[in-house]
């Protein structure tokens, strides 16, 4: 069973404004990045799943559930934390997230019992009972959390769910989806515009980019070693670079550093001779990892290329 | 605010309890596979919800004060009338069933102007329609669920001083049995007077209300309604002659409940105008259906239309 679906999923604005572009994905449960800068479709993407939002063409499934014409059952097992405030000012978290597992068809006893339980896990403790209005940023991204995983969801969707938070905060919340997303088995999807929040907690992502699906892969896929091999020296890295491709190799210079064309093993007795006999101080050799930053340059650099 | 340590390093009363006893407490997280009540449910508890928080029910001292102000003067004079007629046998009494919410329609009005915001605009104003619209009831639903509310609680507003009004004369008879029995004539306008001032003035007062997120505009918008609307009723009442002077009081919501009242319950009373205006009574019935439907519609079409 797929977790999420959707074909050809277009959404207009008006006539100009394209938030979703067909949009074509499926998705397994896991911890699911989907990535993509301000504006790319992301919430818009988020809403329509939930049906909060109707899209313009196409079709989307949550769970094997049409969006469009079972938006209520749907919503019964999903939780969403929007990425702007929810929260009333007047009321306590355990009454706030109580009555919204009650609005997720909890009976009475069971959402006082869960809101007990969920409010442990997000770290809300005495505070509870204190009116939300009261709250720090941090401590209030902890009740929308909380919210959003009272009536145990089988899908979990979080817009933004760091926003506003200071690094240590960060730190907090992105360790709490991880936790809730590894240890609970909810199947989660995380909008982010930063790229590392996605990759310290996601085991797959989804990039977007002005509506359209850029990749779809598992994270490691982003991140595996590439055939460039960076030879950082102190000083005189135009003349390694000479003295390389003297020696039959591909090699750029980028600052201090040499890249070196390097599909096998060959390069790496080459370059070691030729610092050694150039007397050069070598700071760095590494294999260079492709990154996450990568996908959303037009091109990608690569030796060839430059 | 201080900073909260991650949940990992929060639970020394637990770790310590485990060292003790050698047992495991952390329970882990538990999924929850019991029923799932659905739309029904989430409606009811909506319902519920705001109609408690119409009276300032689990909220702040200061959010009780508007209605329960309220409603002890509503009361108050139900109240003082029985008091008198138990301690004078036969003194003449100034309030009927029949005229009583008519006299003293302004606490009714104060209380709608004054409680619809409440149980709308804080929803808009912080965004949890996002979060309501988020789970499994229809948009409409939750409009539905807040105007019935606003009626459940203006009902029961003017329903208790008649229920005051009503066995203050029963229990306070000489003969109890047949004060009972004499009284037992009035129950349709005891429970219908009430009903048909709430679905009126609750679906005018939604309506107004679920249009803004600030609270005292929506306050201050529906008290000018109801005040312009009564002097531009009695201004052209008396300003004009012929179909328009007659067809006036119409504009009153008051006026066209009374009416209606008087159409469906009887007792035509002194002090208003639906008499004068020698319209037929169907007529306030008319519009007083006219105001619950367009009210309920204008609310159900705003809550479809707004962005969340």
């Amino acid at each position: 069973m797929a977790l999420v679906a959707a074909h050809a999923l277009t959404k207009r604005y008006g006539s100009s404004v394209i938030a979703l572009d067909a949009l074509t994905l499926e998705v397994e449960p896991g911890i699911i990045g989907l990535v993509g800068a301000n504006g790319a479709g992301k919430s818009t993407f988020l809403k329509i799943l939930l049906g909060l939002i109707q899209p313009t063409s196409g079709a989307a499934q949550v769970l094997d559930m049409d969006v469009t014409r079972q938006g209520t059952e749907i919503r019964q097992f999903v939780g969403y934390l929007p990425e702007h405030d929810c929260l009333p000012s007047d009321v306590s978290a355990t009454e706030f997230v109580s009555h919204m597992g009650r609005m997720a068809g909890l009976p009475a006893a069971a959402a006082r019992e869960r809101t007990a339980e969920v409010l442990r896990h997000v770290g809300l403790y005495e505070e509870r009972y204190r009116p939300i209005g009261g709250y720090s940023t941090g401590m209030k991204q902890r009740v929308k959390l909380a919210q959003a995983l009272v009536h145990d969801p089988k899908l979990l969707l979080l817009d933004e769910p760091t926003n506003g938070l200071d690094p240590a905060g960060r730190d907090e919340m992105l360790e709490l989806v991880k936790r809730t997303g590894t240890e609970f088995g909810i199947a989660t999807i995380v909008a982010s515009h930063l790229l590392g929040e996605i990759e310290r907690v996601c085991s797959f992502l989804l990039a977007i980019d002005a509506g359209k699906l850029l990749r779809a892969a598992p994270i490691a896929s982003f991140t595996e070693r590439t055939g460039t091999l960076g030879v950082e020296v102190e000083d005189g890295a135009d003349g390694l670079a000479a003295r390389l491709t003297d020696a039959g190799l591909q090699a750029v210079v980028e600052g201090r550093t040499v890249l070196v064309d390097c599909p096998d093993e060959r390069p790496y007795d080459i370059v070691r001779d030729a610092i050694d006999d150039l007397g050069l101080a070598l700071v760095r050799l590494e294999h260079r990892r492709h990154r996450l930053e990568d996908l959303f340059r037009a091109e990608e650099p690569t030796v060839d290329a430059a | 605010m201080p900073r909260s340590p991650p949940l990992t390093q929060r639970e020394p009363a637990l770790a310590a309890r485990e060292s003790a006893t050698g047992a495991i407490y952390d329970l882990g997280y538990r999924g929850y596979d019991g029923p799932r009540l659905g739309r029904r449910s989430a409606v009811a508890t909506l319902f519920w919800a705001s109609l408690r928080a119409a009276f300032g029910l689990k909220r702040s001292g200061r959010a009780k004060i508007v209605p329960w102000g309220l409603s002890a003067f509503l009361v108050a004079p139900a109240a003082v009338v029985v008091a008198i007629s138990a301690l004078v046998p036969g003194a003449p009494t100034p309030f009927s069933y029949d005229d009583y919410l008519w006299n003293l329609q302004i606490l009714v009005a104060i209380f709608v102007a004054a409680q619809a915001p409440e149980l709308v605009s804080a929803d808009q104003r912080n965004q949890v329609l996002s979060l309501y619209f988020s789970h499994a009831l229809l948009r409409s639903d939750y409009a539905l669920a807040k105007l019935g509310a606003l009626a459940a609680a203006v009902f029961g507003l003017t329903l208790v001083p008649m229920l005051v009004l009503f066995f203050g004369n029963v229990l306070l008879a000489a003969d109890v049995p047949k004060a009972f029995g004499d009284q037992l004539e009035n129950l349709p306008q005891v429970f219908g007077a009430p009903l048909l001032y709430a679905l009126p003035l609750a679906a005018l007062g939604m309506a107004i209300a679920a249009y803004t997120p600030r609270r005292a505009y929506a306050t201050g918008a529906i008290i000018a309604v109801f005040i312009v609307s009564a002097a531009v009723g009695a201004i052209l009442g008396e300003a004009t002659s012929g179909t328009v002077a007659r067809l006036a009081p119409l504009v009153n919501p008051f006026v066209a409940i009374d009416g209606t009242r008087d159409w469906l319950l009887g007792g035509s009373i002194a002090e208003s105008p639906v008499h004068d205006s020698g319209l037929a009574l169907w007529w306030f019935g008319a519009i007083a259906l006219a105001i619950v439907v367009v009210g309920a519609a204008t609310v159900v079409w705003r809550y479809r239309r707004i962005a969340a």
